[in-house]
């Protein structure tokens, strides 16, 4: 009982360095979102002529853009979007990926090739094309934009829950529940999924910097969020044609979208470590 | 080197495992304090959690980073274990002390072959200068040593080609190739029948001999040690409370702890108390299983190549269990028992019929880790089981949700007080609880389900000595209380003999003997009865 009981209280030293390095830069980037909800230093989309690639000081301390926006007002702005963004979009891809992935994997056999086979033709196209197609074909608005990535993503849950149940279908516990007579739908979702949760919660981590990055790629090329709103991909698309007068238009969204990604992964190669330290 | 009288001296070892939280906690290893002499064998005994492993990780200098030594020392050969670097204690580990280990099957790479495995102990250790053919004759006359008849084959195989009696054959090959001094076996034969533990008993007996070997055997199993173990400790919270030679403590023991470990190891009737319900025959079985044949699926390969070939794994299997029944069901490993109360069950296609008078059936399974959910609290074990009886309306009854919760509460909290478990235990998580308590709660959760028959897989095989008793009692004390019949599949006809009125024998998946089991044990009429007859006379006969 004695090991036991230091296996589940002292976490690994290596996975807090993860996490606390983790947490401080993702802080950032969701402290700039909640400020943002009720002040930003000027309204993100007043353009002032007077105003215009200023170079940061004390009254614009990210600077201003090309219509005399302040940059700072701007990146709070654009956080917000992100955030939802790649928050929607990951839980559309954590349901359709765990309402398919649980049942492939239980029952094996035919269900499992027919949800397999169209997950994996999803995954055979690079995410983006598929994206840009139903972002050209339903057209360029942010909800179609989190329909799209959804999609694109659910698969690899699907096969992070098939594998994952296909463990654990064969040890005892879930047998016993099958000779009590509990029914299957009961089995997968009160049985099963509770035990999939430390597999799955690295991959949701890994999946919402994927979908960022995915996003600022859509935006890029202007098909995610549309002007005046601001994300950071469209804000460093918008930047390029004054990176040699301007760079801070630049250096700010693109500081900002690294925290939130290297935010998220140190997080979740803390779990990933802890979760695996830890034992099940 | 010169010889020393103690070839390990354990010198007032104190170990603990403090954390931030709690700095000095109870100690794990309490004043441990033994020598194991040069070319004996040592048995140490006690239950689980008592600190057997620790002291053989303590001696191979394996113990987890987290362990401190408060006080103490070993001394191995006449040197200080502690005082070493790390170099020095890996260098010893393998070509003076050998390990091991309870689990063959995972001990052993499944990507390699056995020889290829055996290789390695030299490319860590020997002498660099020796040839790939010699060291290929060496291997193979060990593997020879061990009791393989054809050690070519060995050689060649794969692990997953091997039975656990022969895995761990080899696995012994691999510690006594570079002649350790000292062998720790930690629980080696728990996982094995008894016709396997018995030859890998005399097969260690013969090394130590042969080979000039110590061997410090670690087992909760008192029962094990006669005949094989020189003398015998017996450990119990940490500390070493008792240490005599084997037939003394087995004659005569003078500790109260000691004696009761005997008794477990006896089960004892008159002194444990097992008082199954008496059984009547002329009623309607509770299930009757007629012409049972079952096998796993063959590949389409497979069945193109042989249309004809049999893949069975149970031939026209047949048998009744009664109301009030115990019956035993027993066999060597891979005699297809666990396939046939799978085939019963339901988890298995199969042809043939099984009918059973009961709504619902009860299932206990041999592993107590792997039989609870590890995401749930035992409270929602229990409610689950209730639930998916569908006997939950009939125990709530009407009333308020809170007086329906209250109901549901107190019958889950009489089931578990029945099985000897508290209200306490109702929050906590399966891996707060011991392996016997887990058992225990997997019978609660068929007892709630008030089945007429209640299936138990080999229950007791991974359960020391004292929970196996206590755990056979509650089975015995369920049996009269609530006349349920049980269906009990074990390879120890030790416990058979004690419970079961009836018994039936299977070999090869066919069902070899069947009967009362006075007449069956005292007159086997079969081989595989006999066999399984001797091994437990070697091993049980205390």
């Amino acid at each position: 009982m004695a090991k036991n009981r230091i296996k589940t209280t002292s976490r690994s030293p290596e996975a807090s360095v993860f996490y606390i390095t983790g947490l401080i830069l993702l802080g950032i980037v969701v402290a700039a979102f909640l400020v943002s909800l009720i002040w930003t230093p000027y309204a993100p989309d007043a353009t002032d002529a007077a105003s215009k690639l200023l170079a940061p000081s004390a009254a614009h301390p990210f600077g201003t853009d090309n219509f005399g926006r302040d940059v700072l007002s701007r990146v709070m702005a654009a956080s917000k979007y992100t955030i939802f963004i790649s928050v929607a979009g990951v839980s559309i891809a954590l349901i359709l990926g765990t309402v398919t992935g649980i049942p492939a994997g239980y029952f094996g056999g035919f269900a499992d090739r027919a949800i397999m086979l169209a997950g994996n033709s999803i995954m055979c196209f690079p995410g983006i094309l598929l994206a840009l197609v139903a972002v050209a074909v339903f057209g360029a608005s942010v909800s179609n934009v989190i329909w799209a990535l959804g999609l694109v993503f659910a698969p690899t849950f699907a096969r992070v829950c098939r594998t994952g149940t296909m463990e654990i279908k064969e040890l005892d516990y879930i047998t016993h529940a099958r000779v009590m007579g509990v029914k299957s739908a009961r089995i997968m979702t009160f049985h099963i999924f509770p035990n999939l949760i430390s597999q799955l919660l690295p991959a949701t981590v890994i999946g919402l910097a994927n979908m960022t990055l995915f996003e600022s790629g859509l935006s890029y090329l202007g098909l995610g969020v549309q002007p005046p709103d601001a994300s950071f991909g469209k804000m460093l698309s918008d930047a390029q044609a004054y990176i040699r007068v301007a760079p801070w238009l630049i250096i700010f969204p693109a500081l900002m979208l690294v925290f939130y990604i290297l935010g998220l992964y140190f997080i979740s190669e803390g779990l990933r470590v802890n979760l695996s330290k830890g034992g099940k | 080197m010169p010889r020393h009288i103690h070839i390990v001296k354990v010198h007032h070892l104190t170990l603990s495992f403090p954390t931030r939280k709690d700095p000095d906690p109870r100690p794990v290893l309490d004043d441990v304090d033994f020598g194991i002499r040069d070319g004996e064998i040592l048995g140490l005994i006690g239950n689980s959690g008592c600190g057997k492993t620790m002291t053989s990780l303590a001696i191979a200098g394996l113990l987890p980073e987290t362990a401190s030594v408060t006080s103490g020392s070993i001394k191995f050969a006449g040197k200080d274990l502690f005082a070493m670097s790390a170099k020095e204690r890996r260098a010893m580990l393998g070509k003076d002390i050998g390990m091991i280990f309870q689990e063959p099957s995972t001990a052993l790479d499944p990507l390699m072959t056995c020889g290829k495995q055996l290789e390695e102990v030299f490319t860590a250790h020997g002498d660099k200068e020796l040839k790939p053919d010699e060291r290929r004759r060496i291997i193979l006359e060990m593997l020879n040593t061990v009791g393989f008849s054809d050690p070519e084959e060995i050689y060649t195989r794969y692990p997953h080609q091997l039975s656990g009696g022969q895995r761990q054959r080899v696995l012994i090959a691999g510690a006594a190739i570079l002649k350790p001094k000292l062998l720790i076996c930690d629980e080696p034969t728990s996982s094995l029948d008894t016709v396997t533990t018995v030859s890998i008993l005399a097969l260690l007996k013969d090394l130590c001999h042969k080979l000039h070997m110590t061997i410090l055997f670690i087992s909760h199993d008192l029962s094990a040690v006669k005949g094989f173990c020189d003398r015998v400790m017996v450990m119990k919270d940490g500390k070493i409370i008792d240490k005599d030679t084997t037939s003394d403590i087995l004659s005569n023991p003078k500790n109260t702890f000691t004696a009761e470990l005997l008794t477990n190891a006896r089960l004892d009737t008159r002194l444990l108390g097992f008082e199954p319900a008496n059984v009547d025959y002329s009623g309607s079985p509770v299930l009757t299983a007629d012409k049972i044949s079952a096998g796993y699926g063959r590949s389409l390969f497979e069945r193109v190549k042989s249309k004809t070939k049999d893949n069975n794994i149970l031939h026209d299997v047949s048998f009744e269990v009664y109301q009030n029944e115990i019956l035993g069901l027993i066999g060597g490993s891979g005699s297809g028992k666990t396939t046939l109360i799978r085939s019963v069950l339901g988890l298995l296609p199969h042809t043939g019929t099984v009918r059973i008078t009961s709504s619902s059936v009860g299932a206990i399974f041999q592993d107590p880790v792997a039989c609870l959910n590890p995401a749930h609290t035992i409270k929602w074990h229990m409610s689950e089981a209730l639930k998916a009886s569908g006997k939950a309306k009939a125990v709530e009854g009407t009333g308020s949700l809170r007086e329906r919760r209250a109901k549901t509460l107190s019958r889950i909290t009489s089931v578990l007080e029945e099985c000897g478990l508290g209200a306490e235990h109702l929050r906590r998580h399966p891996n707060e609880l011991s392996g016997g308590q887990r058992q225990r709660v997997a019978i609660a959760m068929c007892l709630i389900q008030e089945p007429a028959l209640i299936i138990a897989d080999e229950p007791f095989s991974s359960l020391d000595a004292s929970s196996s008793a206590e755990l056979l009692k509650l089975m015995t004390d369920i049996n009269r209380e609530r006349s349920t019949a049980f269906l009990l599949i074990t390879h120890n006809i030790h416990i058979v003999r004690q419970i079961c009125p009836r018994v039936i024998v299977m070999d090869n998946g066919r069902i070899v003997e069947e009967g009362m089991t006075s007449d069956v044990l005292t007159n086997p009429q079969s081989e595989c009865t006999s066999g399984l007859l001797e091994a437990e006379r070697q091993i049980h006969g205390l």
